[in-house]
């Protein structure tokens, strides 16, 4: 799992990463047209269209939508790629994201007498829930040394049971007749920050402003800070770590708290937004964490990364609405999305390909300097003696000594 | 002549390196032939070569004269040859039976028949007296046994060619001793023998004749019995080595480092053993201590308790003078002790980090590098340039190089430089030339015998006797967590410190 | 009916699916590869099989027509699986990914296709798989009344697949050889043995397993398939670790889980139940919370296949 997060400084790296993604999204593309093409030859073409510019299909508010469909993803997709920046698997997101939603709805709904406030107060405890509730797989990682994705999937179900309970069970909360919660006060809607004239009869608010400003935050904790740098560390090499005298189980605990604080953002700004959303009482999973995988991967768990495919998956989703007009079920958008993060967990593989070739080639313009090709795809039967091996004989060739 | 096998002009390119560049290698049946060459020499691809796993650029293979092509360890086993990985290929949770068979089970109806193979295992256990418990687990027996189950695997699939991949490595003096009876014994049977090891006494001991390679190179064969240790060595270097390691007489100081009575128990449920038991030294500035013994003795557990890295169930430790027994590993790394770990990839570096990143691995957060919890990274830039310059150390791109993408050479580079340049008190180094070539040795050794000359007190921990004989100015054994003795290096032979270490000997320091 | 009897009988409902499918993950992880697809498995299996009966339910029933749904079960869980197995094994992704993707995959797939074939996405189907009473076995006292009165083969299905499955992996060549790849791979490599082509059997097992488990699940609990497993997938993954990745152990974790999930939606009907005044969520929630708690003191000597979850690079092709 520790491939993930891995950054290069090398400028190179970026643009292979680039690459893969849009390597993942034609091949996603494809297979969503093929389908669509299988089911129902002639509508096909148009189906295809609507997809890739659906979301344009009522100008600025369709744009204000793709930006109102993004804001929570983007959370979800930092608190994801951040927690894979820190070598950690944060499945868990969609836990984490239904409890800040709950903890922002809870407050939204009873503490009415905030004011101005209230709907920062809302959003905070969103903020505060989802990092507790990523607090659990984080210690037990750090402490019991248990699997991460096995503690989120098993989060994931206990908060969404648990919230469905809360909610269902409190009068003040329940809104029997719909089965959901009940609606937050007004004051609990984030403002619309004139944004609601410049993407007119959209939902898009100040949420959207807040997520690119996590994102900026996390960018500069990731790259520009000392914190940054034990995270990042530890999850490269919780050993390592531990030697270099950095405390490395509260460096776990941190960054799932942090990614755990991202996705309770996230639950917050959808649930407060203003634009009808409630808690439904079933037993089912939130998807905008799963969403946020997706949105982690494509972007290469790099914020600016993250916020552009956040966008990306929103607008394509945004055309997904209007594929009825075609005979087609929406869920084709999904597929194409399933379809996107499979071929994302091969694409490392492409660029590791890609970046071998490079070094290879690079290596015969210089001519046994002291460039050595990590054998990332070399092989490698006889374990690490035999990497070894070879590092060394390359070693040699560069005249070491 | 009869050769059982002949590798004919074998090559094997790697991108931009060439592993193996033109080799011969040819074993006769019946004989024990040595093949000799440092870390990188190009000998485990040529065993891989022969066991199908990589596929030669030029060359052939002969097999009882007739030409060969092999693709896998199959094939391979199917021309009776076999191999003891220096790493042993064993499910630790299989019982040793299960992993003799693994592969070659007998079956009837695809059910696993045991019994049989059982017997023909208890009978070549007895005939070749090798003594196993064919029911036990892996994971519950020692070494030596593991190493007695690898060779019953080559036995019983009858075998003809056995390859011992640096055997030695993990074993006492004595054990060694035995090691070599078994394999006299093997030979004697008829069996075809090739011994790879950079260790001359060995070839000496065993070997009937001894094939060399160097960088990737061919350089030749001889006969071991009319060619002296010197000879092969140069062939093996290309050039004379100096084994003894110049140094002048130490001039012990004040004490740097105070271990008293320390004890730690294994953190497994249900064994409640002592890693290390009641031990006690002390280590002056000025001068090198190391210790001996046998890998799993309890020299790692000690060494993490000194650093910080596991906690002491009973016992002190004194930094001069002041008790860290308690303190974090990061208080210790900023009041005076540096760690050479043992294994570079686990502790000692963040390979996806680049080169200037590792080199404030212990010291990013001090006032140097860092200001209201921002990196400086310009004062990062540039104590790696200083670095990269001062201590040598080559990479593809310079300071902002991925750790992961150097040689193991360099990164050991990386780790000493930032260990050294931090000035201090106490080095503890562990293992500290595993996997390198003569002249990477020769630098680590240079530099600690200056660390030593600067003042610095030095604790080497090093399973290779050579390197303990040479560089220490006092020895400690350590066996079964206890250490056994302490002794000068001019004042004992190897073979006796090969008796402290089996435990068959001591004298409590 | 005695609550006691109904309680059993809801149980092995339950149960059966949840052992099926954790055996099928035993057999992945064994293997060396994780297996968090289970979920979308089911959802295929079960998909592709309950759109079979809905098809050819006019011209035949009962028996005869389950049990070809199961071969289709089986079939399309096989064909779902194989791109993991293609990911994870020869591709070397991350096996969690390549999980997530399938599992996201399959339930949209499901819509789409559904809605496009039927306008609708539920697919009905006629239960007509309940066997009354077994003739003999079901007069045996409580034995019979639990297992054999009003019982669909799919229980004799589940009991056959954990006996097969324990014979296997512990008596064969087969499950030894499996069993080496997800311990130590360069071990199983280095006397011969494909590791590549043991993980996909190991995973095409899985597949296999989790596509009837699917169909399995939906058939005694429903008269339609809406795209869904309700997360049995992930419980059957809890079930794989709470068993400690042992047959036996996993048949234990399965009637517990199963037991929790039985409480969880009958206890309104059971007067004993309703008195203890515990919400039915929490009952849906043990299961999870005994799994995390299982992981807490177990993972210090877990027995989970070492080499679980890290591709095996082979080296040549």
């Amino acid at each position: 799992m520790s491939g993930i997060g891995n950054s290069s400084k090398k400028s190179g790296w970026k643009n292979l990463g680039l690459i893969s993604s849009i390597f993942a999204i034609i091949i996603g593309l494809l297979v969503g047209f093929l389908i669509l093409l299988f089911s129902n030859p002639n509508q096909a073409i148009g189906g295809f269209k609507t997809i890739l510019t659906g979301a344009l299909t009522d100008g600025s508010k369709g744009i204000g939508m793709v930006l109102y469909y993004a804001t929570p993803i983007i959370c979800t997709g930092l608190s994801v790629g951040f927690a894979f920046k820190t070598g950690l698997f944060n499945i868990g997101a969609t836990g984490q994201f239904t409890v800040g939603a709950f903890a922002s709805v809870v407050v939204g709904i009873t503490a009415t007498k905030l004011g101005n406030i209230h709907w920062i107060v809302a959003l905070f405890a969103a903020v505060i829930a989802g990092a507790l509730w990523a607090l659990i797989p984080g210690l037990l990682k750090a402490y019991a040394n248990i699997n991460e994705v096995i503690a989120g999937i098993m989060t994931n179900y206990i908060g969404m049971y648990l919230v469905n309970w809360i909610v269902k069970d409190t009068n003040a909360l329940f809104n029997m007749l719909e089965n959901r919660s009940k609606p937050v006060a007004p004051t609990a809607n984030i403002p619309k920050a004139l944004l609601d004239q410049i993407f007119k009869g959209s939902y898009v608010n100040a949420g959207i402003i807040i997520a690119v400003i996590a994102a900026i935050i996390i960018y500069i904790i990731l790259n520009k800070t000392t914190f940054g740098y034990e995270l990042k560390a530890v999850g490269f090499n919780r050993d390592a770590s531990k030697y270099a005298g950095i405390n490395e189980k509260k460096s776990i605990v941190w960054s799932m708290v942090i990614s755990g604080a991202l996705a309770g953002l996230g639950g917050g700004l959808f649930y407060l937004a203003g634009s009808g959303k409630y808690i439904e009482v079933v037993d089912e999973l939130a998807s905008a964490g799963f969403d946020g995988i997706s949105v982690a991967l494509l972007g290469l768990s790099h914020p600016i990364g993250i916020l552009l495919s956040a966008i990306f998956i929103a607008y394509i989703k945004q055309g997904g609405f209007y594929l009825q007009l075609f005979e087609y079920s929406g869920e084709i958008i999904d597929i194409i999305i399933a379809v996107i993060i499979y071929f994302s967990a091969f694409s490392m593989i492409v660029r590791n390909f890609i970046s071998n070739r490079e070094r290879k080639r690079k290596v015969d313009h210089i001519g046994g300097s002291a460039q050595i090709p990590a054998p990332i795809n070399e092989p490698s039967d006889y374990g690490s003696e035999n990497e070894e091996e070879i590092r060394e004989a390359t070693q040699e060739e560069g005249g070491d000594k | 002549m009869d050769y059982i096998i002949e590798m004919l002009g074998i090559t094997k390119e790697f991108p931009g390196i060439i592993a193996n560049d033109n080799i011969t290698l040819q074993l006769k049946k019946g004989e024990i032939h040595a093949l000799l060459g440092e870390n990188g020499a190009g000998k485990s691809t040529l065993m891989s070569v022969l066991f199908g796993l990589y596929q030669p650029e030029k060359g052939s293979i002969k097999v009882k004269g007739k030409t060969v092509k092999i693709n896998g360890p199959l094939d391979a086993n199917a021309l009776g040859i076999g191999m003891v990985h220096q790493h042993f290929k064993l499910v630790h949770n299989f019982t040793v039976l299960q992993n003799i068979i693994l592969g070659v089970e007998t079956v009837s109806g695809g059910f696993l028949k045991m019994e049989e193979a059982r017997k023909k295992v208890l009978e070549l256990s007895e005939h070749y007296q090798l003594a196993v418990d064919p029911d036990a687990y892996v994971s519950d027996i020692s070494v030596g046994m593991q190493q007695r189950v690898e060779i019953l695997k080559m036995l019983y699939r009858e075998n003809e060619i056995l390859i011992f991949d640096e055997p030695t490595a993990v074993l006492t003096p004595q054990e060694i001793d035995e090691l070599m009876n078994i394999m006299r014994d093997l030979a004697k049977e008829g069996k075809s023998i090739l011994f790879i090891t950079h260790k001359l006494n060995e070839i000496k001991a065993v070997a009937d004749r001894c094939s060399v390679l160097r960088r990737g190179r061919y350089i030749g064969t001889v006969d071991v019995k009319s060619t002296d240790k010197e000879t092969m060595s140069e062939m093996m270097v290309g050039r004379k080595v100096n084994f003894k390691v110049d140094k002048k007489e130490a001039k012990p100081k004040e004490v740097v480092l105070d271990i008293k009575t320390v004890t730690v128990h294994s953190k497994q449920k249900g064994n409640k053993k002592a890693l290390v038991h009641d031990v006690s030294f002390v280590v002056k500035k000025g001068e090198i201590v190391s210790i001996a013994g046998i890998d799993g003795n309890g020299q790692s557990e000690l060494v993490q308790a000194i650093t910080g890295l596991i906690k002491c169930d009973s016992g002190s430790i004194k930094l001069h003078g002041e008790d860290i027994t308690k303190k974090t590993i990061r208080y210790r790394n900023i009041h005076g002790l540096s760690h050479i770990p043992e294994d570079r990839h686990k502790h000692g570096l963040v390979l996806e980090y680049t080169v200037q990143d590792n080199l404030v691995l212990q010291e990013y957060f001090t006032e140097k590098y860092q200001k209201g919890g921002f990196l400086k990274r310009d004062a990062i830039h540039e104590n790696a340039i200083k670095l990269i310059e001062q201590y040598d150390i080559r990479s593809g791109q310079g300071a902002v190089t991925t750790c992961r993408s150097m040689s193991g050479g360099n990164q050991q580079k990386v780790i000493i430089a930032r260990e050294i340049q931090r000035r201090p008190e106490l080095l503890v180094a562990v293992q500290p030339t595993r996997g390198l070539d003569v002249g990477a040795i020769e630098f680590v050794h240079r530099q600690l015998i200056a660390e030593r000359d600067k003042g610095s007190g030095v604790l080497l921990v090093s399973f290779e006797l050579d390197e303990v004989m040479n560089l220490s100015d006092r020895i400690l054994v350590m066996y079964e967590g206890e250490i056994v003795a302490s002794l000068k290096p001019d004042e004992v032979t190897v073979q006796e410190l090969g008796l402290y270490m089996a435990g068959s000997k001591r004298r409590k320091a | 009916m005695n609550p006691v009897y109904f309680l059993c009988q809801q149980t092995m409902l339950f149960s059966i699916p949840l052992l099926i499918v954790a055996l099928g993950g035993m057999f992945s992880e064994r293997s060396g590869v994780v297996n968090i697809a289970l979920e979308g498995i089911m959802t295929i299996g079960a998909f592709a099989s309950i759109l079979f009966i809905n098809t050819f339910q006019d011209r035949m029933s009962g028996q005869p027509l389950l049990i070809l749904a199961i071969l289709v079960a089986a079939l399309a869980g096989i064909i779902f699986s194989l791109f993991h197995a293609y990911a994870s094994i020869h591709m070397k992704a991350d096996q969690t990914i390549s999980g997530t993707a399938l599992n996201m995959f399959a339930p949209a797939f499901a819509i789409f296709t559904a809605r496009q074939i039927q306008g609708v996405q539920q697919i009905n189907f006629n239960n007509t798989f309940r066997i009354q009473k077994v003739p003999v076995l079901g007069d045996i006292p409580i034995l019979g009344e639990v297992l054999f009165q009003n019982a669909y083969i799919t229980t004799y299905l589940g009991i056959l697949v954990l006996i097969i499955a324990s014979i296997v992996l512990n008596k064969t060549k087969f499950g030894l050889r499996l069993r080496a790849c997800g311990e130590h791979p360069q071990a199983a490599d280095s006397v011969g043995i494909n590791v590549y082509k043991m993980r996909y059997a190991g995973v095409a097992l899985s597949g296999i397993l989790g596509g009837i488990g699917g169909l399995v699940f939906v058939i005694p609990t429903s008269t339609n398939f809406n795209a869904s497993v309700a997360g049995y997938g992930f419980l059957a993954l809890a079930v794989l670790i709470f068993g400690q990745w042992k047959p036996i152990r996993i048949l234990y974790a399965a009637l517990f889980f199963g037991l929790m999930k039985t409480i969880a939606s009958a206890y309104s009907g059971i007067p004993f139940l309703t008195s203890l005044g515990i919400p039915s969520y929490l009952y849906k929630m043990i299961p999870y919370i005994a799994t995390l708690i299982v992981l807490a003191f177990t993972s210090k000597k877990s027995q989970a296949p070492k080499a679980a979850g890290v591709p095996y690079d082979k080296g040549k092709r």
